[in-house]
């Protein structure tokens, strides 16, 4: 009897997958993203990844929904509206079947290739003060250096973003 | 519990959906949807078999710390981008967006 | 073919017994859980316009039950029988769900509160960082709602909200790192348990300012309540909201309130530690409702802040307090004063 959540957890993140690159208004297909990614957190608590479900709530969802959300409302035209996409057309049919094709034969490889046992050894939940151990001392290099691409990452994509405003010939900007 | 092989089809079915809107949708929004579609599910991948192996392995889930932060990083550098690219062309259509301007 | 139903259906039904006498089913529906919770909403909008009115010299709700308690109740009631009224151009699919959605995202963190000794919903390892993460939702929530309105006071007043949320999360997650370093464990539990012998909010002073500010400027409380600053956005992303959706997004926000005093009680206030002449439950809705009565006692004394010192307020200079919370609590635990709290 397969796994109720399990199912209906997959069933979430494919059914809002699917919405949010389906969907007419982009504002939806946000929604439908942030219900996907909401979706795999729950994977990530059956799996007992407690804490990984967390982080993945806190910096996906709280974070990157948000920041696309803010996207989409600037960059709309005067009507109100962005020109979507009409019917998918040659281009829509020639992706499913690639998509479906490369998903099949990554599955397969995987499944047939990969010598998997069928049961589930026993797991008690994430030891987390041994995560915390690794992430300071095996993976202290990376940390930092994360640490230092967040830096890199946010100074360049508030450059980008900076409206320039013109100056005033007194010197106070407009 | 489930076997380890419906994480992997659940997985392979997250990344087919993703492809299919790199390959056939033109908003540059939609886009980035689905490089997180594909991104997530390899971590779901990496998760599901770093809690199946035996004894579970940790460096699972230190691969996935890292990599939504570093996926959260990418969306941020992308949507500033699209940012840009609206301001410069007035729209967000990938294949109007083709030639490089100064 | 009915007859073949039968059994099926008898397992469903006793299914269904089982959930509803189970005892987690017990504590979410009754108490910790959504009676709790809701009841004490209602009851702290009764005591906000209580004690506002006392510093205002004034007498507040009077006439609705005894001294007024029964107002929100009556609030409630009216608002459910009023009309929706929306802009042409709103989305009133949208502002529906994220009003429900707001409300869920308010409750959520009740699961992860203790109310007494092993009287907790879900006793995750992970109680803390669940919380934050919720309460990191509640933005995106707000600015949908805001732009669902197709209002430009709406649409300001959740950019507001939205940037002001998001500018005070950082100094959330750090004041309380103080606590883990002490305790070793995100565990909300077990942060209570190893306050038997001292309350958080001694060694961790800063912390609990700090965690405090942020409390009010994530509720959008006086001093931090630009969003529905009256005399300029109307009443900000919950301008076009009416009747039933108005009622939810308003019990949201004193749900919040609610579950977060009842955190702050959790992490610095000792929880449900207290003198034995009452239970341990009793002692958490003491502090809670005491916690949201200074709350209300700041919101009637002090003036607005400007919208730039909010947002400077909590990118900087609430991060440098944190900071030097973190590095009292390193100097504490390295004179070894840290194992007081270990459990």
């Amino acid at each position: 009897m397969p796994d109720i959540a399990f199912l209906a957890l997959s069933g979430l993140v494919i059914v809002s997958a699917i919405f949010a690159l389906e969907a007419r208004e982009l504002i939806y297909g946000a929604v439908g993203l942030a219900f996907s990614l909401i979706g795999v957190a729950g994977l990530f608590i059956l799996l007992g990844a407690e804490y990984l479900a967390m982080f993945q709530i806190s910096v996906y969802v709280g974070a990157v929904v948000v920041l696309i959300l803010f996207t989409i409302m600037l960059v709309r035209r005067e009507s109100g509206r962005i020109v979507e996409e009409e019917e998918p057309g040659r281009l829509g049919r020639a992706g499913i079947l690639v998509a479906g094709l490369i998903a099949l034969a990554v599955a397969g490889a995987i499944v047939i290739l990969v010598p998997i046992s069928p049961e589930a050894p026993e797991f008690y939940g994430v030891p987390l003060p041994e995560l915390g151990r690794d992430l300071a001392s095996s993976y202290a290099v990376p940390l930092v250096i994360l640490g230092l691409v967040i830096g890199a990452t946010v100074i360049g994509g508030l450059t980008l973003a900076k409206v320039e405003r013109e100056k005033k010939p007194n010197g106070t900007t407009q | 519990m489930e076997p380890l092989s419906s994480y992997i089809i659940l997985s392979a079915a997250l990344l087919g959906i993703g492809i299919y809107g790199l390959v056939s949708k033109r908003n540059a929004i939609r886009l980035l949807f689905s490089v997180e579609l594909i991104v997530n599910a390899a971590n779901i991948n990496f998760v599901a078999f770093a809690r199946y192996s035996n004894p579970p392995m940790l460096a699972g889930w230190n691969i996935v710390f890292f990599s939504i932060a570093a996926a959260a990083m990418e969306a941020t550098v992308g949507l500033a981008l699209i940012l840009v690219a609206f301001r410069l062309n007035g729209t967000i259509d990938v294949r109007k967006l083709n030639r490089l301007r100064g | 073919m009915w007859l073949q139903a039968l059994p099926a259906l008898q397992e469903i039904l006793n299914l269904a017994l089982r959930i509803i006498t189970s005892r987690t089913f017990l504590e979410i529906v009754f108490f910790p859980g959504f009676l709790n919770v809701m009841l004490s909403a209602a009851f702290l909008v009764w005591l906000e316009r209580k004690v506002i009115a006392r510093i205002q010299l004034r007498i507040g709700p009077l006439y609705a039950g005894l001294s007024g308690i029964l107002q929100p109740i009556a609030d409630g009631v009216k608002l459910m029988f009023k009309e929706m009224i929306l802009p042409e151009l709103a989305d009133a699919k949208l502002l529906m769900l994220c009003a429900l959605g707001l409300m869920m995202l308010a409750f959520a963190p009740a699961a992860a509160i203790p109310f007494g000794e092993g009287l907790v919903i879900a006793n995750m390892d992970v109680g803390l960082v669940y919380v934050f993460a919720v309460m990191s939702l509640f933005p995106s929530v707000i600015l949908l709602i805001g732009w669902g309105s197709n209002s430009k006071y709406s649409f300001l007043g959740g950019l507001r909200s939205l940037f002001q949320q998001v500018a005070y999360e950082i100094p959330m997650w750090l004041s309380v790192l103080g606590i883990v370093m002490l305790t070793g464990t995100l565990n909300l539990t077990k942060i209570v348990e190893a306050q038997q012998r001292l309350w958080f909010v001694v060694p961790q002073v800063l912390g609990f300012a700090v965690f405090f500010t942020v409390a009010l400027a994530e509720l959008e409380r006086t001093p931090f309540d630009l969003p529905e600053a009256e005399t300029e956005l109307v009443m900000g992303w919950m301008t076009e909201l009416s009747g039933v959706p108005f009622m939810l997004g308003f019990l949201a926000m004193y749900t919040k309130l609610y579950v977060m005093s009842a955190l702050i009680t959790t992490l610095f206030l000792g929880g449900w530690s207290g003198p034995g002449f009452l239970p341990q439950p009793v002692w958490v809705v003491l502090k809670t409702f005491i916690v949201a009565s200074v709350v209300f006692v700041i919101r009637g004394t002090f003036p607005r802040v400007r919208v730039d010192i909010l947002l400077r307020t909590g990118w900087t200079r609430l991060l440098v307090l944190a900071f030097a919370n973190i590095f009292v609590t390193v100097a504490l635990m390295s004179i070894g004063l840290g194992s007081v709290w270990r459990i």
